[in-house]
């Protein structure tokens, strides 16, 4: 196959201007398909890191409907067992920590609202959540012990409920005997995180403090894992399901208890790799024409390849091995440089603070840092040989129909 | 043993709607290993015949049998084959590949017909060393002389050992002494591989050399000469081109 590829590869110089215009046209495409989709997976992946980092943990161990309900009735004690399994993984895993989350009111004497109290163990909470290192240090500090009359509420809420730090705030739920239960608590400190919707709702109170007011005794809602790597949740999912199932519990990855960020993050992709395939149906013209040119320069050859016993699927394969050369050099320089900028721009980080305001509904940071993932260099080379291919049918079956003796006496 | 058969061959074409004759019940048998021209003016007819042995046309009524193919029971597909095996063409305006090198050229034919590349690289630079173009074979097609690219020519349409060589007026770009050394090394290789030649012409060098000369008016064979020995016209004797 080396003369065949010689041949193509040299087609391709015949007219160094007109091959580099297409091939710039697809370099420049691709690049900006890296560029845009190393941007959003910058977002994307803040996103989840800050969804994780908040509350959400990677995997999540609790009783089965619990996820969608946030009641009582489904706390557990934690079996030792449980936590023997949970250490076996320990390999996998930056901690744990067992929470209690259930609905509420958060009250001041100006107004109220709807929560989700979130009971954590001080200490273990640290090696799980950021928490710790979202509270404002002018405000206050992070919960110490398990029972203290305090709680952490956001800037948002405070600011909501005008309260301050060092205020008491009334909080009320719903107790396991299915009475409304008050208690009022001192404001430790505020915090602000990355995720705006999860500051406009979630309070924290020490473990054991929520436990006494709920009447859970020993009893927690969930154990939250955080993982070395996000990717291997499905795996700690399958390495803790046979300890969990016995104790009638299930394990729930990040994706199964965060459904709608999954669906955004599908849904953004899909909408980028259809924007980009519309973008390339126009390089599909650029390139064709350029084949169609080179074809008409090349008649007679063509021709005369046929006269010496090349078959026409030969003339046809040719043809659009030229186009998708084309489309290959286009795509090695664009992926090179989309590849480069990116990887210079994911040290330094894109500030974004002018749209930070928009960036926190979504749930991200304002200096982003983009990522190329494999996936979408994958995308990047399977749409520019679609479109390649795509462009050089009609000329290559054009190629392999010219007649040998027509192209001969062509002058 | 008769290798190219023509039966009452007709081939007409379409100019503007109306019927032009090109080829007019031709009758014409070439045993193999023959060393044959068919002469005659522009637009007699010469070419069209070499396109219909070829395969390249079709005819418009009668027959063409190379090597007991009736071409007209051929697929695209088997007449490329056959172009690819059993014939070689040289044509006047060389028509090599000009991206590929003289070595790339020869071997070309080879690629087609499926030879591992080691064995394609030796028989290609083998053939071009017996046409003279041993120190020419990694240069372009422009950087060789018009003799030099037809010499090409030649090896590309012999290097897949056919039985048959299609020659079209192969002399008419080169000068004299070119084309003298051109029919000399295609008479060679006529008589030491058994090729059998058939060229059109309308130059009196090739037809002086020609062993069998056919000539061709109007689409049709005037006359048809066998001769046995061969005596080359003096070279002053040829017109200048």
């Amino acid at each position: 196959m080396n003369i065949f590829f010689h041949l193509c590869w040299r087609n391709l110089w015949r007219h160094k201007r007109r091959s580099l215009i297409v091939i710039s046209s697809v370099a420049v495409g691709v690049f900006a398909m890296i560029s845009a989709m190393g941007l959003l997976n910058g977002i994307m992946e803040q996103m989840v890191d800050n969804t994780i980092n908040t509350a959400l943990g990677h995997v999540s161990i609790q009783a089965k409907g619990f996820q969608n309900s946030l009641r009582s009735e489904y706390s557990f004690i934690p079996a030792e067992t449980l936590y023997t399994a949970i250490g076996r993984t320990a390999d996998s895993q930056k901690g744990y920590a067992p929470r209690i989350k259930l609905k509420g009111m958060a009250r001041s004497s100006a107004s109220s609202r709807p929560v989700i109290i979130t009971g954590i163990d001080p200490t273990k909470e640290r090696s799980v959540s950021h928490l710790a290192e979202y509270i404002i240090p002018s405000t206050g500090s992070f919960i110490e012990r398990a029972d203290e009359d305090t709680v952490l509420i956001s800037k948002n809420m405070a600011d909501a409920l005008e309260l301050s730090p060092g205020d008491n705030i009334i909080i009320m739920l719903q107790n396991t005997r299915g009475e409304l239960t008050a208690a009022g608590l001192t404001i430790k400190g505020l915090f602000t995180t990355p995720v705006e919707n999860f500051d406009r709702h979630t309070i924290f109170v020490g473990l054991e403090k929520l436990q006494a007011l709920a009447g859970f005794g020993k009893k927690i809602s969930e154990i939250s894992l955080t993982l070395k790597d996000r990717n291997a949740s499905s795996a700690m999912k399958t390495a803790l399901m046979l300890f969990v199932q016995k104790a009638g519990l299930e394990v729930l990855t990040w994706q199964e208890m965060a459904p709608n960020l999954v669906r955004s993050i599908a849904i953004v992709d899909t909408m980028m790799y259809v924007s980009f395939f519309i973008i390339f149906i126009t390089v599909i013209f650029s390139i064709a024409n350029t084949l169609v040119m080179a074809i008409m320069e090349r008649f007679r050859e063509i021709g005369v390849m046929k006269s010496i016993g090349t078959e026409p699927r030969m003339i046809f394969f040719m043809v659009v091995f030229e186009s998708m050369l084309l489309g290959i050099t286009g795509l090695v320089f664009g992926i090179a440089a989309g590849y480069t900028a990116m990887k210079l721009l994911s040290i330094a980080g894109i500030d974004l603070s002018r749209y930070a305001q928009t960036l926190r509904a979504m749930g991200s940071g304002s200096i982003i840092y983009p990522s190329v993932r494999a996936f979408d260099v994958f995308m990047a080379t399977a749409i520019v040989l679609i479109t390649t291919i795509c462009a050089a049918i009609i000329p290559a079956r054009k190629a392999a129909r010219i007649e040998p003796v027509k192209a001969l006496s062509y002058i | 043993m008769a290798i190219i058969e023509l039966n009452n061959l007709i081939k007409h074409y379409d100019v503007n709607g109306l019927s032009v004759p090109a080829v007019r019940g031709v009758n014409l048998s070439i045993g193999e290993g023959e060393f044959a021209a068919i002469a005659g003016p522009s637009g007699s007819g010469k070419t069209t015949i070499l396109n219909l042995i070829g395969g390249l046309d079709k005819p418009s009524e009668g027959q063409v049998i190379v090597e007991g193919n009736n071409l007209a029971h051929l697929s695209q597909k088997e007449l490329s084959d056959l172009r690819l095996r059993k014939i070689g063409f040289v044509f006047q305006a060389y028509n090599l590949i000009p991206v590929l090198t003289a070595l790339e050229n020869v071997e070309y034919v080879l690629l087609l017909q499926g030879i591992r590349r080691e064995d394609r690289k030796t028989r290609a630079a083998s053939i071009l060393r017996e046409v003279g173009l041993e120190a020419e074979i990694n240069r372009f097609p422009r950087e060789l002389s018009g003799g030099q690219q037809q010499r090409v020519a030649v090896a590309r349409a012999i290097v897949s050992e056919p039985t048959i060589v299609l020659a079209d007026e192969p002399t008419a770009n080169l000068d004299q002494k070119t084309g003298e050394s051109l029919i000399e090394l295609m008479h060679h290789l006529n008589r030491t591989k058994n090729i059998t030649f058939l060229f059109s012409t309308h130059d009196p060098m090739v037809m002086d050399r020609a062993e069998r000369l056919m000539h061709i008016i109007d689409g049709q064979i005037i006359s048809d000469v066998r001769k046995h020995t061969k005596t080359p016209k003096p070279a002053s004797s040829r017109k200048k081109r």
